[in-house]
């Protein structure tokens, strides 16, 4: 960042982000969920800051892991990224692990927070206001959900964009320099797993209708199960998925392909449900 | 009939291509049920029951790793058959629903066997450097994935007709719709499997216990978790601040050494 021509993003870019950020989407799977938009949304950015092919590999391939947020937010974590890669390329000592950290830190957070309000409270909005009218058969029913949920969902990815290259650029950059980046990172984590336990109780589901003893004795085992702890079952089961995948390199198609079969399996003999 | 039947096709089509337009919430019964009106010449009836429907699957949001049921084609051969027949919004309920479980069945065949090769096909790009190659796997994944095979099952199911869908509903064993729940329970947890792996370790794994048993045991809501966990993570970030910096002073003057946690 010295004498030589330091490499810099124009707006052009970071608009070209903002377009292709609305199909992030567009193949989820689950996988990686939105990981292929987010490494097709960013690559303007990798175009512009690398002429080294290796390095562009090197951005393609961060760029494709794991990634799900609140969707019309994402240009916040897709602008502060964009200003760290451009960091990166100019600054010959930049952590580059630092900046999946941080995308992995902050996606967590913001869909708590994005889920809510864009899922929770926006769109209910929408639907009160549309379907009072809708259901006397008018067509500004439609049309007017469609307007009050999309004109400041949109508005706010817009808005995102180039406040979170922004933030990256200026804030961001600060804290690398004064050494605050690595506590940055810290807290991050600790706020980014707490989110993700949450959800993972949320969303993780195992019941077990299969019952012990006869007649009014009977119970289940995933009433047994949820005495000792309610949601005991996904727990184990998620800590184990992790453990498979961090520690024996299980790969997820074999996971999805076991999944199936457990399922098919369980359903089957009614042992799961 | 045929015509109807592909512009009923495109119009789920464009439903499911909300994803490609920033989540803007076409997909929703209430726009789907007003586009499979047009189409079928009475706009009135379709904002009404496309209403009802939307009330119907409220719940029905893909939030995290979540899916909802496949409500497009359930609001659109719904809609569709309600109108044709001349009934009302209960009779698009009572198809739109077995509908939605059967063309879930359909979609999930395509997020288990026509994704993840795709997936794959965007890592393979990566390695050769092959910019161009990842934004066409972009696009032809989430069109042969979901985009495609939701489009064809309203198309054919409306030329085909509600009789021949419930006739093959019925025909399809319990424990193979019952089995495909069971699984997508499962499914999230290779999603949060993978995000753990990368950032847990021996030192933070309790903060992950603590945000399941907020939402166990308390029942809180995905905002709530995130204050207290945001609050958390300010107050362990000073404390580890002011720590590193006694250090720094202690040991006659602050360096900017890497600590490792």
């Amino acid at each position: 960042m010295t004498t030589k021509t330091s490499k810099k993003l124009e707006r052009k870019q970071l608009m070209s982000v903002f377009w292709r950020s609305f199909g992030l989407e567009w193949d989820w799977n689950y996988e990686r969920q939105m990981n292929i938009g987010y490494c097709y949304s960013m690559l303007p950015v990798i175009k512009k800051l690398y002429d080294d092919p290796a390095e562009q590999e090197a951005a393609m391939k961060r760029h494709l892991e794991f990634f799900n947020t609140t969707p019309q937010l994402a240009t916040l974590i897709l602008g502060i990224t964009a200003a760290m890669e451009e960091q990166n390329a100019n600054d010959p000592d930049f952590d580059t692990q630092s900046i999946n950290d941080v995308k992995v830190s902050l996606m967590g957070p913001l869909a708590g927070i994005g889920d809510s309000f864009i899922w929770g409270t926006l769109r209910i909005i929408a639907t009160g206001v549309g379907l009072s009218l809708a259901t006397q058969g008018n067509i500004l029913g439609p049309i007017l959900f469609f307007l009050i949920f999309n004109i400041p969902a949109q508005g706010l990815r817009y808005y995102l964009m180039g406040a979170g290259y922004k933030l990256g650029s200026g804030f961001l950059a600060t804290l690398q320099k004064s050494g605050w980046m690595e506590m940055l990172t810290y807290g991050a984590s600790v706020l980014g797993l707490t989110v993700i336990g949450g959800m993972t109780a949320q969303n993780v589901a195992i019941n077990v209708p299969l019952a012990i003893g006869a007649g009014e004795e009977a119970t289940t085992i995933g009433d047994i199960c949820n005495t000792i702890m309610p949601g005991i079952l996904p727990l184990l089961f998620t800590f184990g998925i992790y453990y498979l995948l961090k520690f024996r390199n299980v790969k997820t198609t074999t996971l999805l392909v076991v999944f199936i079969l457990i399922g098919f399996a369980g359903a089957f003999f009614g042992i799961l449900g | 009939m045929l015509i109807q039947a592909i512009l009923l096709g495109l119009v789920a089509m464009l439903g499911n291509a909300e994803y490609l337009f920033g989540t803007c919430l076409l997909s929703r019964p209430l726009i789907m049920g007003t586009l499979t009106g047009i189409v079928l010449g009475d706009i009135e009836a379709g904002v009404r029951i496309g209403a009802t429907m939307e009330l119907a699957f409220m719940g029905a949001f893909s939030i995290g790793a979540s899916i909802p049921p496949e409500m497009i084609s359930g609001t659109v051969l719904g809609t569709a058959f309600a109108i044709t027949t001349g009934s009302g919004p209960e009779t698009a309920l009572a198809i739109g629903l077995p509908v939605a479980s059967l063309v879930l069945l359909a979609k999930n065949f395509g997020m288990v066997f026509i994704l993840p090769p795709f997936v794959h096909k965007a890592d393979e790009c990566a390695k050769n450097d092959n910019m161009q190659g990842i934004a066409v796997v972009h696009y032809l994944a989430g069109f042969f994935g979901v985009n495609l095979i939701i489009g064809l099952c309203v198309a054919i199911g409306y030329y085909v007709g509600s009789p021949a869908i419930e006739a093959f509903l019925s025909i399809i064993p319990e424990w193979i719709s019952k089995g495909l729940e069971i699984t997508m329970g499962l499914l999230p947890a290779i999603g949060f499997g993978l995000l753990m792996k990368m950032i847990m370790n021996k030192a933070n794994a309790c903060f992950f216990i603590l945000g399941f048993a907020m939402s166990v045991y308390f029942n809180l809501p995905g905002t709530g978790i995130a204050i207290l966990g945001a609050i958390l993570a300010i107050v362990l970030t000073q404390i580890k601040r002011s720590q590193t910096m006694q250090t720094a002073v202690a040991q006659g003057g602050y360096t900017d050494d890497d600590e490792d946690f």
